[in-house]
């Protein structure tokens, strides 16, 4: 016990007296992940005000008196043009739209007899299909169209009252399963890549150097060795996640914008974060000691991080699937390590979490942990892995 | 005299890669140590005598444990080492250039560091360091951190760490290596304290003036086989080492 905490301690002041290493394990990823998210915020924000401010440019000829109120309050109406000078507008794109009524569009329309075969009133509209904003401009009058004619032979409404509220789901839930789909995902990436700052560097790299060889010498049990080295890595690998994680909260404000208004931390209760809290730290052992034994496999640092790819891949699909199998769960599910870590976190948001998925979850977990501890100590035992240079 | 240390029948092979193979004429492995058998008394320094390539340090691995034998075993005051590894460590000081220290820590924090793994009580390794750090002059750079020393100060500093237990039975691998004449007669003079306080050493070199200069008994390793076994005032009664040497070279080449 005395020389786990010997073995710890090292790791930690190999780790935490490094500037170098602090910094690029724990300082850079959440100031990248914060820069990053506000420069993509920020970016979003300057189109979506833009696109705002201008509506679309739209000449009609012959506008109908029913009609009219309704594009002004869609379009910015523009007159002088004719019917030449609107199309050429709208071909090299200084106009959106160019509508030609009938004359008289109103009295056609109520005098028109749909059982009499003859032609019915026409509108025509020349758009840019070339140009986005035209496109836009297109979609919309069609839309307000199909929607006038619709009212003129009116059986019955379909939400009618504009100001009445239909969506019965509150702000909350939504914000809850938008996080529960994005989060898992997001999260055990991150905690990934704090496993991958460290893991690499602390047994290939020692391997790589020859200095686990100075260790394996001295009297102390392979077992110990390898639970001292996950110990310390994890709880370096934790931080560097936190980092990662942090940077992420402090610019999802920015990054969601108003919509992101109805995300707050008081939407989950002291048990959820407790429940996510064990599922990250349960996690980061298997991420840490998974890593560790591509690690001590590997003959140098970089042969790690080339050989860890198709794990940080499988790791990313168990946050991917974690999306659809989400409520749906059955509990065999939750015995599958690392993706039943995405599948709690996952339900916890979404508010449908089942107290029986945590605890298999967690035992699971620490449990699958322990196994690969194992591995590691026999890895640690055998001269070909250890001496494969 | 009182045997500390038996060697018996010990064989390693090791499995060559593809590309080694073709070089070594199509044989799929290399035997690196042949049938090892010598005895080595409490109290004495042993020498292991060999050209390169002979098979000496893999030997050496082999009784600090960081490989395992093949065949045959040895036992180091009553430890096996194939079936109680962790108490031959316990028992041992283990010196070869595979076993590096950490570039990014200080002398003062390894000492200490591998002090702990061998669960030295704090006081017992606090006076040790001081004197093994003053009789190695690293007492001034013991705050420079293992990248910014010199190779002969690493050198020190890995003996010292190699001794932090205080073991009574030392085994080191061509401890004068890299080393000026000042450094290695410090070494040497102090493997010669070592013997003089009743530990046994076993050292391997292909240096012969070391040899002549320390070891009462040395053994010659020749392709991984022992050609030649006695006391060093037996091996050079009639001819210096070096000539005694190349003969027992001839003779073997001339067996093949
Ligand atoms: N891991 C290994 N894989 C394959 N061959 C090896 C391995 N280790 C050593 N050998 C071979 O075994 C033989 C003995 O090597 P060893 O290092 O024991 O020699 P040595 O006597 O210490 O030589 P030197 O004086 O050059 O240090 C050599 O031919 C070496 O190439
Ligand atoms: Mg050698």
């Amino acid at each position: 016990m005395k020389t786990v905490l010997t073995i710890i301690k090292k790791e930690f002041a190999r780790f935490f007296k490094d500037t170098r290493l602090l910094i690029t394990a724990l300082i850079l990823p959440g100031l990248l992940i914060f820069a990053l998210y506000n420069i993509m915020g920020t970016i979003m924000q300057n189109a979506e005000d833009k696109e705002a401010e201008k509506a679309c440019t739209v000449y009609i000829a012959d506008i109908p008196d029913s009609l009219e109120q309704s594009f002004l309050l869609s379009f910015s109406l523009k007159a002088d043009f004719n019917d030449e000078t609107a199309r050429a507008a709208v071909k090299d794109g200084s106009l959106d739209l160019y509508m030609a009524f009938p004359k008289n569009f109103d009295e056609a329309v109520k005098d028109y007899d749909v059982s009499s075969g003859q032609p019915a009133p026409n509108v025509q509209i020349y758009y840019n299909s070339a140009k986005p904003k035209s496109f836009e401009a297109y979609s919309l009058a069609t839309a307000l169209l199909s929607r006038y004619e619709q009212t003129l032979v009116n059986k019955f409404d379909i939400n009618a009252d504009l100001n009445g509220v239909y969506d019965l789901a509150d702000v909350q839930n939504v914000s809850r399963t938008v996080l529960s789909t994005v989060v898992p995902m997001v999260l055990l990436m991150l905690l990934f890549s704090g496993c991958m700052a460290v893991a690499p560097e602390s047994i290939a790299g020692e391997k790589e150097r020859g200095t686990i060889a100075t260790l394996l010498v001295t009297p102390v049990k392979r077992s110990v060795v390898a639970v001292g080295k996950i110990a310390a890595l994890s709880v370096i690998a934790l931080l560097s996640g936190l980092s990662s994680a942090l940077g992420m909260l402090l610019s999802l404000p920015k990054l969601a914008g108003s919509a992101g208004g109805g995300i707050t931390f008081s939407m989950y209760g002291f048990g959820d974060y407790a429940a996510i809290l064990g599922v990250i730290l349960s996690t980061v052992l298997i991420l840490v000691a998974v890593i560790s034994i591509v690690s001590a496999f590997a003959k140098s640092v970089k042969e790690a991080n080339g050989l860890v790819v198709p794990i940080m891949i499988l790791v990313m699909l168990c946050g991917v699937f974690s999306m659809f199998a989400g409520a749906v769960a059955s509990i065999g599910l939750y015995f599958i390590p690392v993706f039943n870590s995405a599948l709690v976190i996952s339900t916890v948001l979404s508010g449908t979490v089942s107290v029986a998925g945590i605890a298999v979850t967690i035992c699971v977990n620490v449990a699958f942990a322990a196994l690969l501890v194992l591995v590691l100590t026999r890895m640690f035992n055998s001269e070909k892995i250890m001496f494969n240079r | 005299m009182e045997e500390i240390l038996q060697v018996k029948n010990l064989k390693k092979t090791f499995k060559l890669s593809r590309k080694q193979r073709k070089l070594e004429g199509g044989a799929a492995t290399k035997k690196a140590v042949d049938d090892l058998s010598f005895t080595a008394y409490k109290g004495e320094i042993f020498g292991l005598l060999g050209p390169n390539g002979a098979g000496k340090t893999t030997t050496l691995r082999m009784l600090a444990t960081l490989i395992k034998p093949d065949g045959g075993d040895a036992v180091i005051d009553g430890k096996s080492i194939v079936s109680d590894p962790y108490g031959v460590r316990s028992k041992i000081g283990f010196l070869t250039s595979e076993l590096k220290l950490e570039d990014f820590f200080t002398p003062n924090y390894l000492y200490g560091y591998f002090s702990r793994l061998y669960n030295v009580p704090e006081d017992v390794a606090a006076e040790r360091k001081k004197k093994m750090f003053e009789s190695f002059g690293i007492d001034k750079f013991a705050e420079v951190k293992v990248a910014n020393l010199s190779t002969g100060m690493k050198q020190k500093l890995s003996i010292v760490i190699s001794l932090v237990n205080d073991p009574d039975f030392i085994i080191f691998d061509e401890p004068t290596n890299g080393l000026d004449v000042l450094t290695a007669k410090t070494v040497t003079d102090y493997l010669a304290e070592l013997r003089a306080n009743g530990k046994t050493v076993i050292l391997s070199t292909h240096i012969f003036s070391l040899i002549e200069k320390l070891c009462d008994r040395v053994g010659v390793i020749i392709d991984g086989r022992l050609v030649a076994l006695d006391t060093l005032a037996n091996l050079t009664a009639e001819k210096n080492l070096e000539d005694k040497f190349f003969d027992l070279y001839k003779s073997v080449k001339e067996e093949r």
